[in-house]
Formats: structure tokens, sequence, C-alpha cells
């Protein structure tokens, strides 16, 4: 039992599932007290090594290889509970697979076997999973998707999500915000108020924070490759604008163009040539010349952008003159990671003339960055 | 002190059977794994399918006490596991002023059990004897707020700078519900045994409001039940949740309802669906659902 016990957990980890050697213990423990009845034996497994219901359908086709029905007991009863009328489908389909790979008793796991597991793995929808389910796959998957791999009908299924984590997004900055008034003791008003309980301070005072709220300036980069991120980037930023000073947004391809934000969608105040070749040391140098007097010690400068600039002059020196004269000065790149710096990309040329470069390549990563440079504040 | 019974799987299903809970084996072989290995559980699955009721059912198997944690965004270590009573303190010191008592001495009493209020988390680990610790919602807490749980999780011991570290003496059942509204980290997942709670099936649905709404006709009863299980196939915004299911069933029988026909569906669907769009949506689906709930009804 031991041995099957363990390829059955290679084989979970050739369906992409990553159970660690604690959970395997626990599985271990599992059989130990439910004994082999099929069905328990299933569940136990489950509850151990299973931790994503997304997973099951890779985990069921692994325990059915792994621990085959035998001769009658087949193709009668026993099926996993269906859960909904579909699931009957569904599972003589399985069963259908299963009885293809039934000859091997112990399957190699390095053999045929593995490529058709790892595609079985999820995200893919299965029909047995019920609506709540394949919303939280589907949420899943929106989460961690590059802005590059966005179908339309991907980016149109985000805006919910988006909505949502923005809402998430400003209940975490005003909690922050209290937190930081909290815990202020105003000793002055304390101790007059404890005149009137004989001395002593039985109901402390706190200091309200003047709002020192800090001005926002973010450039965001509106060329075709990275518009997806922006839209997200500005849809994330904007019902947090309460907890500034002043917003401004501007987006730019080759020149920056000051925009806002009317129900929801972006309007430039001016022409913005979407079909101009990206040049970021153009626009560093027009921002300087129309808008530097935003940028002061209370002003937190955020730029949006893949820094593919076309061969053009980076002209980095500005931006180390802007990280001067701002509070905090924070790139985001939209581009996964292991994109920065090929091609017309300058990301380490103006990387060390920022304070700190974020990654922003999925949804997931861009609220993190969010989060992360704007609630030190 | 009650004593803690013996953990067997008859235990198990003894105890849902007298909180009238009905699940399917499933349910029974996990919760059965959670309190026999002593392993954290963690419930996910739609609002409504009875995730928050399987720790009071837990607490009722065990005859203990249920402490519940209910997370939500924000919430601190000391709304959650402790805080000092600073009032009492302050109270303390005052009267001590009266006789001349060594600063050392004073700061030894006020930083005792006496003047710590205790929170759930606290209190679960401190308990005389076994409780179940119901954290419920665990996704609407922080991240901040997971990593700190799971210190609690792992060795059920908690350090107060103050006082030193408390360690549970019984170690408490614990279950964490999640609707999923962030995804939980891995680190947490992997130290529980995980179960997905989905809304039941037709006949377990059927049971259940036979078991709680008992002098409901048997043919109005399974009507009810296809109709809902078809509601929750359709795309609505909040599909009915049992509860809701349950009171659905009672209204028709207050309101002295023979048979579901459209008309008296329209006159109570309000009850199952709580929201405009969906009631809408349900709407002109009355006919198609009640003659799937009717087919092999009767």
């Amino acid at each position: 039992m031991k041995t099957r016990l363990l390829t059955f957990i290679s084989m979970l980890r050739d369906a992409g599932l990553s159970p660690t050697v604690a959970e395997t213990l626990d599985a271990v423990h599992a059989v130990r007290l439910l004994g082999v009845e099929r069905r328990a034996l299933r569940d136990g497994l489950a509850a151990a090594l299973l931790k994503d219901e997304a997973d099951r359908p890779a985990f069921d086709a692994a325990f059915d290889r792994c621990f085959p029905l035998i001769g009658r007991q087949r193709g009668k009863g026993e099926r996993r509970e269906p859960s909904g009328d579909e699931g009957s489908g569904a599972a003589g389909r399985s069963g259908a697979q299963m009885r293809s790979t039934l000859p091997q008793e112990h399957p190699d796991p390095t053999g045929p076997n593995r490529r058709s597991a790892l595609q079985d793995r999820a995200p893919t929808l299965h029909p047995t999973q019920s609506k709540h389910n394949r919303l939280l796959v589907g949420r899943r998957r929106l989460r961690a998707i590059l802005f590059a791999q966005m179908s339309p009908q991907d980016i149109e299924d985000c805006d919910e999500l988006v909505a949502d984590l923005a809402r998430r997004f400003r209940a975490h900055l005003r909690r922050r915000q209290r937190q930081a008034w909290r815990g202020r003791l105003d000793v002055r008003r304390t101790i007059r108020w404890s005149i009137s309980k004989g001395g002593v301070p039985i109901q402390p005072a706190f200091r309200g924070r003047r709002p020192g709220a800090p001005d926002l300036v973010a450039l965001c980069d509106c060329s075709h490759s990275v518009a997806t991120a922006t839209r997200f980037f500005v849809s994330l930023l904007h019902p947090a604008h309460t907890f500034f000073r002043r917003v401004r947004l501007f987006a730019f391809v080759d020149q920056p163009i000051e925009m806002s934000v009317e129900d929801g969608t972006l309007v430039p105040h001016g022409q913005l040539d979407l079909y101009a070749r990206s040049d970021f040391g153009r626009v560093l140098v027009t921002f300087r010349e129309r808008y530097e007097s935003l940028l002061n010690r209370n002003t937190i400068l955020l730029i949006m952008g893949d820094a593919r600039n076309n061969r053009r002059p980076p002209r980095a020196d500005l931006l180390a003159r802007f990280r001067a004269a701002v509070r905090q000065l924070v790139w985001l790149n939209p581009e996964p990671i292991e994109r920065w710096n090929t091609g017309d990309s300058v990301m380490s040329t103006y990387r060390r003339a920022c304070d700190e470069l974020l990654r922003a390549a999925t949804i997931q990563e861009l609220h993190a960055a969010l989060r992360r440079c704007l609630t030190r504040i | 002190m009650t004593r803690t019974p013996e953990v067997t799987p008859e235990l198990v299903r003894g105890g849902l059977q007298k909180a009238l809970y009905l699940t399917t084996p499933r349910v029974e072989t996990v919760l059965y794994l959670a309190l026999a290995l002593e392993k954290p559980l963690l419930i996910e699955g739609p609002a409504g399918a009875g995730k928050t009721e399987i720790g009071k059912v837990l607490a009722g198997t065990l005859q203990t006490e249920l402490v519940r944690l209910q997370c939500y965004e924000g919430l601190d270590e000391a709304k959650a596991l402790y805080e000092w009573n600073y009032q009492k303190q302050l109270l303390r010191i005052q009267a001590d002023r009266a006789g001349d008592q060594e600063w050392s001495e004073v700061s030894q009493h006020i930083f005792s059990r006496d003047y710590l209020l205790e929170r759930p988390l606290l209190h679960a680990i401190t308990a005389p004897h076994k409780v179940v610790l119901l954290i419920d919602e665990v996704d609407k807490a922080d991240e901040e707020f997971e990593a700190f749980l799971l210190e609690i999780l792992s060795d059920f011991q908690v350090s107060i700078p103050e006082l030193g570290t408390v360690t549970a003496r019984h170690r408490p059942v614990v279950v964490l519900t999640s609707n999923r509204a962030r995804e939980l980290s891995e680190a947490l997942t992997r130290r529980c045994l995980y179960l997905y709670l989905d809304f039941p099936g037709v006949e377990i649905e059927r049971e259940i409001i036979r078991l709680k709404v008992p002098d409901l006709d048997a043919a109005l009863r399974e009507q009810v039940a296809r109709f809902v299980h078809g509601l929750r196939k359709l795309d609505l915004r909040k599909v009915p949740s049992i509860a809701e299911a349950l009171d659905w069933a009672r209204a028709l029988r207050a309101l002295k309802i023979q048979e579901l026909d459209a008309a008296a569906v329209r006159q109570t669907l309000n009850l199952v669906l709580k929201h405009e769009d969906d009631l809408r949506k349900a709407d002109g689906k009355i006919g198609s659902l009640l003659a799937a709930a009717s087919r092999r009804g009767v």
C-alpha cells in the first residue's frame, strides 16, 4: 500500500499538483485510519492532498489510474457523487479514459501518460464543476494571465474582477490611514480630560493626524502593446483618488497628454496619437517643459510603461532629475520580467533612476505593486 | 468539566444526524479525519451551502463550546487574539498608589491574566477543555492576518511579550471557511485538510426539507427541491442557499399552497431570489423550470 500511495503521489505531481511531504504524511495517516474502502480512500486522500477544487479532475484521473476498479465492480455504481445532474455524462467520459489506461497496473510516471495528465490540468474547465467553481477557476486564471495574452473576452471578464480589487485597494488605503491616525497619543488633551477624573487619564485622547495626503502623478503608456495594462492600472487607481490631495493622470505615446476619468472611461484632453512610435525620451522632455511644477517633495510619481523606446535617446538624466524632486518615483513594467531589456527595451537604464521598479505583468502583480508603493505613504 | 468523547466515524455520523445535518459520505469522512488527525479543516464552497453550520455541528458532536471568529478586512491581532485592558490597569495603579507599593510589584500585577482581554483565538487556546474554533470567512481578512494565523495553527501557542508563551492545554478543533474572495496562501492550505462543500443534490436537499419542514406535502417537497436545483443552474448573481430553500418551503406551507404553479412561484419567488436582475431572469424561465420540476416529481 505504501508504494502504491507513493506512486499515486508522484502521479499527482506529474499532473501538476504539488503535494508536500507534510501532506503526504497526512495522506498516510488518513489511509491508516480509514482503510482501503475505495470511496473513503478517495475522500480521505482528497482531503489531505487536494487543496483546490479546481484540481479535482486531475486528482480523480490520477486516482482512477492508480487505484483502478477491479472486475465486476467496474462500470456499476460507485462513482464519485454527482455534483449535479450533468455529472453522469462526465463520469462516463472519465470512465472511458480510465479503461484505456487500465492495462498498466503501475503506470510509469515518466511514460506517455505524463503528457495527457499535464493536458488535463486546470485551468481547463470541467463539466462537473458547479457555477461557483467555474467562476473561481476563471478568476484564478484572470488574475494570473499576462496582459499581453488576454483575449478581448478576457479583458471584458476582467472588469468585474478589477472593480472588486479596486474596492479592496480603497478599503486598504482607508484602513492604513485610520491606523496611522490611531495610536498617536495626544498628551496635552489626555491630561486635560484626566483633570475631571481626579487626575486619572482614564480616557486617552489620540491625535487626529492632519491629512498630509500626497499628490499623485501618473504617466501611463498608451501605446498598443501596453494599453490593456494601462486600462486596468487606471481602473485600480482611480477609485482611490480621494486618498490623495491631487491626482494628475497623463497618457503618452510620444507626447504626454493629460487625461481624466469620466464615467469609468479615459478621456484625454487633447490629441493622443495612438499610432505614433513610443518615445519615452521625448515624453520626459515635454513633461519637464510643461508640467515640472507638479513635482515636489509631496509627490509620488508613477510611471507605467514597457520602456520600449524604439532606439531613441532615453534621457534617463531627466528621470533622475524628477526623482530628486519627488518623494518617490516608481516604475511599473507591464511586461513579464524575462522580456525586460530585450530588443529596444531600455529598462535597466531607467531602473537606475527610479526608487523602485515593480513587476505588473498580471492583474495580481499590478494590484500587489500598487499596494506596495502607495500604502507606505 | 465535560469529557471529550472518543472520535470514531460513528460519533461523527451520530453528531450529524442529531444536528439534522444531512450530507454526503465524503463530508463525513473528511470531518472524521479532521477530528482524528487533529488537523485544521478548511472548507470552501458557495455561500449558503452550509459551511459555517459544520462548525456548529462539530461543537454539538463533541459536546463543547463553539468559539467563533468572524473575519473581515482590517481584522488585527487586537481584535482576534488579545488586548490589554488599559482602563483596568490604570485603576489598579491608582488603587495601589494609596499603599506604597514598589513599582516592580505593581507592574507585575498589571501585566497579568486579570488585565488581559481575551479575544476568540486566545480564548480557544486557553480554554480548560477542547473547544471548536470556527474561523469564518478567512478570505475576507488580509494577507498579514493570514500569516499571523499560520503561527497559531501550526503550534497552537501564542507569545505575549509581557506574559510569556501561552500554550494550548487542549488542541482546539479548528474549522476555517472561505468563499474564495481571494486566493489563500499555500502555506495555509498546506496545513489544513481541505473540503469543498457544494450544494447538495436534489435527493439530499429533499431530505433536508423533509427534516426541517416536516409537515410539507411530499409532492410539493419534491417540486421545491427540483425547482431550486434548476434555479442554481441559471446564471444568477446570487444563487439560492439551502436556508432560502427552507424559507421558501415554510412560506409555501404557511400560504397553504398545494401545488407549485406559475402563479404561486411568482407570488413567492422573492423569498429565494434577492436581486431584481435575478428575479427578472428567472421569471422568463419559470415555465421550463416548473416542467422540469414536475416531470419526475409525481
